[in-house]
C-alpha cells in the first residue's frame, strides 16, 4: 500500500512515515502543506492519504479543503483525516457524499497504532475509518435515544463499532466474540431501529449515520 | 485692583487692564456669551419645562413631559461643549449613557439620572448668567467707543438732538469719561462671568468624580478580562502546538521500539508507555478544554451544543443570538452551562435537560430547564441559602459555621438542598456572574422542574 502524508509539524511527519514503514506501508510522499498535497497526488497517485486538518497557512481547515478536494477529484484515492479536537461539522462534511474510503481520527489516535493502522488500511480498502470519540459523540444525541432505548447493551456496543466503519470480523475479535453472533447481533441492530439491510461495510456506516443525524 | 507692590509692578498691571481689549481673550469670552444667551433661550424654555413638569408630574400628563424633558437635558453637555470648544478652548467627556438598553429601561432610568437632572439645572442657571455678562459686553462695545468720542462729534449734532441726554459741551467730557471707564471694565466683567460659568459647568455638566472612577474601573475590568482571556488562549495553543505534538512524536516512538523488539520484556515495557502517553493526551485535552474550550472559537452555538452532546444527560440546545458576544461573556456562559450540566447529571435525577440562550433587554438570557426532583438552592459561602433571586449577599453578615443544611425555605426542599452540588457550584456561578454585572437566580421546587437563569449584559 503506497501512501501521502500531509502535516505541518515536522516530528509527527517524519514520525508518522518511519511508523508506517516498520508496517509495509511505503510513504511515496511526505508534504507540509495543502499546496504540496494536491501536487502530490496529482503527479502520483497514491492508495491513501494522511492529512492533518490545520496546516499552513491558516491554520483552519486547509487538510479539510484538500481531503474533500481529493475525493471528488480522485475517488480511488481515500483520505484519513486527523484533527486535534472532535469537529462534527467536519466529519459531517467528508462523510456527505458517501462513506466510502474516508476516516477521521483524533491525532491522539496515532498513539495507539493498531488501531490507527488499522484505520487506513480500512479508508484504503474502500472502508470508514470514524473515531470512536466522534461516535461516542453522535450517539448522545437526544433524539436517537428513544430508538436506542430498544437495543440491549452489547447491541450498543456493536452499533458503536459499525459506526465506526469496522468490519463483522474487526468487531468479533473486538468484542471476543464468534462472528456468526456479531451477524446475528447486527440483523437485530437493524431490524430493531427500523434501517435497511446494507451490504458493504460502509454502506453499514451511512446507515447508522443517517438514523443518528435524524 | 489690587495695589502694585512695586511702581513697575503696577504699570505692568496697569497696561494689562487698559490693553484688555487688544487681547483675543476678550473677543472670543463675548462672542461666547453673546452666542450663550442665543443658544441658551431654548434650553432655559426646556428647564422651565422641567420645572413645571415636576411639579405636575403627579398628574398624568406631568410625567412624560419630564420624561422628554430629562432626555433632551441629557443632549445638552454636547450641545453646550461646542461653543464653549471652539471659543474657549474647553473641553469635558461625554456623560455615562444610561444603565439600559430598551427604549422603556431607558425611560424607566431616566428620572433617577443625575446627569439629566444635573444638566436641567445648568440649563436654568445659564441663561440669566450669559445675559448678566453679555449685555453689558454689547453695550460696552457699542456705546463705549461713542462716549468717548463723544466730545468730538457733540457739535456736529443738530440742535434738539439730545444724545446721553447731555447739553453742554463740558457734560460731553463727562460721559467720555463714563464710557472710558466702562470700555476698561468690561473685559474684567466679562471673564467674571466666564469664570463662574466655568464653575458651573464643572459643577453641572462634567461627569461626576465617582462615575469617571466607575468608567475607569469598568475599563480596567474590561482590559484584564480581555488579558485574562488572551493570556489562556496563548497557554492553549501552545500545549497543543508544542506539548500534544510532542506527545504524539514520543508515542510514535515508543511505538516503533515496540516493533522492532524481538524481547517480550522490552515489548511489555514500551506498550506501558506508550499506554501512558495516551493517558497523558486524554489529560491534556481535558485541561485545556477546561481553560478555553477550543469550540468556543467557532461560536457559542457550537460550543453548546458539543457540550449538550457531550453530556450525560440528553440535552437540547437553541441559541437565537444575532451577533457574537464579547469573549469574556461567551466563556463565562459556556462554563456555566458546563457546570450546570455535570450538576444535573450528579443530582438531579433528570431525563431531558433544555438549553436556551437569547437575547433580553437586559443582556443575555440563558435558561437552563431539567425534569429532574428539584430542590437547588445557591447555598453562599457560610451555609445559608439565597435561593430565588440574587446572589449571595455579603460574605460579612453570614453565620461563620460552613456546611449547615439550612431550614430556610420549605419550597425548595430544605433536605435536599444540601445535596444538590451543595450549592456551592451554584453559588460560584452566581459570583461569576456578577463580577458581569450579571445574575443568577434559581427556581427549584421539590418534585422539580428546575430552571436556572443566568442572565449577562452584553457589553462588559
Amino acid at each position: 500500500m503506497r501512501v501521502v502524508i500531509a502535516e505541518d509539524n515536522p516530528l509527527l511527519r517524519d514520525g508518522i512515515a518511519l511508523l508506517l514503514g516498520e508496517h509495509d506501508i511505503e510513504v511515496s510522499a511526505a508534504v507540509p502543506d495543502a499546496a504540496g498535497l494536491l501536487a502530490a497526488v496529482a503527479a502520483d497517485p497514491p492508495d491513501a492519504a494522511i492529512v492533518d486538518v490545520r496546516m499552513p497557512p491558516t491554520h483552519t481547515d486547509e487538510g479539510l479543503r484538500a481531503a474533500l478536494a481529493i475525493r471528488s477529484a480522485y475517488p480511488g484515492v481515500g483520505v484519513l483525516v486527523f484533527s486535534q479536537w472532535v469537529e462534527t461539522s467536519y466529519a459531517r462534511q467528508l462523510l456527505s457524499e458517501n462513506a466510502g474510503r474516508v476516516g477521521y481520527l483524533l491525532k491522539d489516535r496515532i498513539v495507539s497504532t493498531d488501531e490507527f493502522v488499522g484505520a487506513l488500511r480500512r479508508v484504503a480498502d474502500g472502508g470508514t475509518a470514524l473515531d470512536p470519540e466522534v461516535v461516542r459523540q453522535l450517539l448522545a444525541a437526544p433524539a436517537v435515544d428513544a430508538g436506542l432505548a430498544r437495543l440491549s447493551d452489547r447491541e450498543r456496543e456493536i452499533l458503536g463499532l459499525l459506526a465506526e466503519g469496522r468490519s463483522n470480523v474487526a468487531i468479533a475479535e473486538a468484542l471476543h466474540l464468534v462472528e456468526r453472533s456479531v451477524e446475528k447481533h447486527v440483523t437485530a441492530i437493524f431490524t430493531k431501529l427500523d434501517l435497511p439491510q446494507a451490504r458493504t461495510d460502509h454502506r453499514r456506516v451511512l446507515a447508522v449515520l443517517r438514523y443518528l443525524r435524524s | 485692583m489690587t495695589v502694585p507692590s512695586t511702581p513697575a509692578a503696577g504699570q505692568g498691571r496697569l497696561v494689562t487692564v487698559l490693553r484688555a481689549w487688544l487681547t483675543a481673550r476678550t473677543w472670543r469670552e463675548l462672542a461666547y456669551l453673546v452666542s450663550g444667551v442665543i443658544i441658551g433661550a431654548p434650553t432655559f424654555v426646556l428647564a422651565i419645562f422641567g420645572v413645571v413638569a415636576t411639579m405636575a408630574s403627579v398628574l398624568t400628563i406631568g410625567l412624560p413631559v419630564l420624561i422628554g424633558v430629562l432626555a433632551l437635558a441629557r443632549l445638552t453637555p454636547r450641545y453646550f461643549r461646542v461653543p464653549a470648544r471652539r471659543l474657549l478652548g474647553w473641553e469635558w467627556a461625554d456623560p455615562p449613557p444610561l444603565p439600559a438598553r430598551t427604549f422603556w429601561g431607558r425611560v424607566r432610568a431616566l428620572p433617577s439620572d443625575p446627569t439629566a437632572w444635573r444638566a436641567l439645572a445648568y440649563c436654568l442657571a445659564r441663561w440669566p448668567l450669559m445675559i448678566v455678562g453679555g449685555y453689558p459686553g454689547l453695550l460696552g462695545v457699542v456705546l463705549a467707543p461713542a462716549a468717548i468720542t463723544y466730545p468730538l462729534w457733540w457739535p456736529m449734532l443738530p440742535d434738539d438732538f439730545n444724545a446721553f441726554n447731555n447739553d453742554t459741551w463740558a457734560g460731553t467730557w463727562r460721559i467720555a469719561l463714563q464710557g472710558l471707564a466702562i470700555l476698561i471694565a468690561v473685559p474684567w466683567w466679562l471673564r467674571l462671568v466666564v469664570l463662574l460659568d466655568g464653575v458651573l459647568i464643572r459643577a453641572l455638566l462634567h461627569p461626576s468624580r465617582s462615575q469617571q472612577r466607575i468608567a475607569e474601573l469598568e475599563a480596567g475590568r474590561a482590559a484584564l478580562q480581555s488579558d485574562a482571556a488572551a493570556m489562556l488562549r496563548r497557554v492553549e495553543r501552545d500545549l497543543h502546538d508544542g506539548t500534544q505534538a510532542r506527545l504524539v512524536a514520543l508515542g510514535l516512538t515508543l511505538s516503533r521500539i515496540e516493533n522492532r523488539s524481538t524481547q517480550d520484556q522490552v515489548r511489555t515495557l514500551a506498550a506501558d508507555a506508550r499506554g501512558t502517553v495516551t493517558e497523558a493526551l486524554a489529560e491534556l485535552r481535558d485541561i485545556v478544554r477546561g481553560m478555553h474550550p477550543p469550540a468556543l472559537d467557532d461560536g457559542l452555538e457550537v460550543a453548546l451544543t458539543t457540550l449538550a452532546a457531550r453530556s450525560a444527560v440528553p440535552a437540547e440546545v437553541t441559541v437565537s443570538l444575532a451577533d457574537r458576544p464579547p469573549d469574556p461573556t461567551a466563556s463565562a456562559l459556556y462554563f456555566a452551562v458546563a457546570e450546570l450540566l455535570t450538576n444535573i447529571a450528579r443530582h438531579a435525577g433528570a431525563t431531558r435537560v433544555r438549553i436556551d440562550l437569547r437575547p433580553d433587554d437586559r443582556g443575555l438570557r440563558l435558561t437552563v430547564t431539567d425534569d429532574g426532583h428539584g430542590g437547588a438552592t445557591i447555598i453562599a459561602p457560610g451555609g445559608t441559602p439565597t435561593g430565588h433571586g440574587a446572589f449571595p449577599a455579603d460574605h460579612g453578615t453570614l453565620p461563620a459555621d460552613h456546611g449547615t443544611v439550612p431550614g430556610g425555605r420549605p419550597a425548595s426542599g430544605a433536605a435536599r438542598a444540601g445535596a444538590r452540588g451543595s450549592g456551592t457550584g451554584l453559588a460560584g456561578l452566581a459570583r461569576r456572574a456578577a463580577a458581569l454585572d450579571g445574575s443568577l437566580s434559581v427556581d427549584s421546587p421539590a418534585g422539580g422542574p428546575t430552571t436556572v437563569t443566568m442572565i449577562l449584559p452584553e457589553r462588559v
